[in-house]
């Protein structure tokens, strides 16, 4: 940095400025205006001379690296904030579960709906005991979230079956374009599933790759279910209540 | 047609499968994210509390924040953009929280002993400033001629931006601007140094005995 002269009275109006200017602030008036007085004013001059190293000496400062102690410390806490998670999850696993049973029941209405010729009687009275003794089963055995998982999973994936036995029994009902959409979201669906248990696999606390293995099953289930309504009214010929569905499941 | 994407293209390519893969749980993703952006967020925390401990503690609160937020990014920013946005504010609530209770000024210039130079730093030769005196005369600004100084200049935030995250006007905050850029010329020029500031002179006297001692 270079001495200079001290500035006179009328640098005052001019300190703002090159401040300005040092930043690209100025239009282009202003800028003529101060490059006139820097020319002729050997103090405001060395200010902007300073002013232009600090600025590029800061923006160029160099980064700090954190000492790998952080990085272990984080990633303890990291770690308490995943059982953290889990505590609620617990009950998130039993909603899994209850929702599963009562998918039990869904499938089983259903099979019961397509087998008989004339439903006289809603299966659902009949079948509300097994729901609750699934669901009761389930807390006695249930010791941990590992246990509610696996179970709800089991649910899921017997309900799935369920359903899909349905789907392929009555299959041939459908329009074979509507088929090979549902086979191709089922496919995503399916995707979906195989990621989140690869991730809970190898992070069996990891609270977002549980969820969102339920989340894919409530989807999977929601199509088939879908699909064995469909297939349901297609049998009796109800035209309109087909197209109610259909309209539902372009929506999801 | 040939895409020739720029660095800043793929770097945010990768922000982004990194995001994917720690949103899937991914093992080891957020590691990745961490050692991408860690550095970056514990320097804006260093130079913002002056302490090197500190900044250890807020770079690990900061990325907890990330960690719990991680699912409300949409990527409207680029990920850098919505870290750095993050850590700042972590930082200027720090800042804000611990004013009062103790002399920012002092500890950051006592800190100063655990600057440590980067074994390649992007110093040139025949740069008008040296980092490490610059480095010094910032901790010795007063501390909201430092908090604009570093958003400003070092971490390239606009003055509106700044006057948002300060709950200042825009006015203010170039006032400001201006006027810790003046108060470290004067320090540069090594005006200030003698008598007020003993303790900065002491930290860097220790750091350059510490660099002689290491040769």
């Amino acid at each position: 940095m270079t001495r200079h002269a001290s500035a006179d009275r009328s640098c005052g109006r001019f300190a703002e400025r090159i401040h300005e200017g040092v930043d690209g602030a100025l239009d282009a008036g202003a800028q003529a205006e101060l490059d006139a007085h820097l020319a002729s004013c050997a103090a405001c001059r060395a200010l902007a001379a300073d002013l232009e190293a600090m600025r590029r000496a800061a923006a160029e400062l160099p980064g700090f690296t954190p000492r790998p102690e952080v990085w272990a410390s984080l990633s303890r806490r990291l770690a308490d904030e995943f059982a953290a998670r889990s505590r609620p999850f617990w009950t998130g696993a039993r909603v899994a579960l209850a929702m599963a049973a009562t998918l039990l029941v869904a499938v089983a209405s259903s099979v019961w709906v397509l087998r008989s010729p004339a439903p006289a009687s809603p299966p659902q009275a009949s079948a509300a005991p097994p729901a609750a003794a699934v669901i009761q089963t389930g807390e006695n055995l249930v010791q941990d979230v590992d246990e509610h998982l696996r179970i709800a999973d089991e649910h899921y994936v017997k309900a799935i079956a369920g359903l899909e036995q349905v789907v392929k029994s009555g299959e041939g009902t459908l329009d074979p374009a509507l088929a090979a959409t549902l086979q191709k979201n089922l496919g995503v669906i399916d995707q979906a599933i195989t990621e989140s248990r690869e991730a809970i696999k190898a992070q069996p606390n990891n609270q977002l790759a549980q969820t969102s293995l339920f989340e894919a099953f409530r989807q999977k289930v929601a199509l088939l279910e879908d699909t064995v309504a469909l297939i349901n009214v297609m049998r009796k010929g109800d035209q309109a209540g087909a197209a109610k569905i259909l309209g539902g499941l372009s929506k999801s | 047609m040939a895409i020739t994407p720029s660095d800043r293209t793929e770097a945010n390519r990768l922000d982004r499968d990194i995001v994917q893969r720690c949103r899937r749980g991914e093992p080891g993703a957020f590691e990745e994210l961490y050692g991408r952006h860690g550095s970056r967020l514990y320097t804006v925390a260093y130079r913002m509390t002056g302490s090197a401990a500190d900044a250890e503690d807020l770079v690990q609160d900061i990325f907890l924040q990330v960690y719990r937020r991680l699912d409300s990014y949409r990527g409207e920013a680029a990920l850098g953009t919505w870290l750095h946005r993050l850590a700042v504010n972590a930082c200027l609530d720090f800042v804000r929280s611990k004013q009062g209770r103790r002399q920012r000024v002092t500890d950051a210039v006592e800190d100063l002993d655990a600057l440590e130079a980067p074994a390649t730093g992007p110093w040139r030769a025949g740069a008008a400033l040296e980092r490490l005196d610059l480095e010094r005369a910032i901790a010795q600004l007063p501390p909201s001629y430092r908090r604009v100084f570093l958003l400003h200049d070092v971490e390239g935030l606009e003055h509106h931006e700044i006057g948002e995250a300060l709950g200042i006007a825009e006015g203010t905050s170039k006032s400001l601007l201006f006027k810790a850029r003046t108060r470290l010329r004067s320090l540069l020029r090594g005006r200030e140094f003698e008598g007020a500031a003993q303790p900065a002179r002491a930290a860097v006297v220790a750091i350059e005995a510490g660099r002689h001692g290491e040769r």
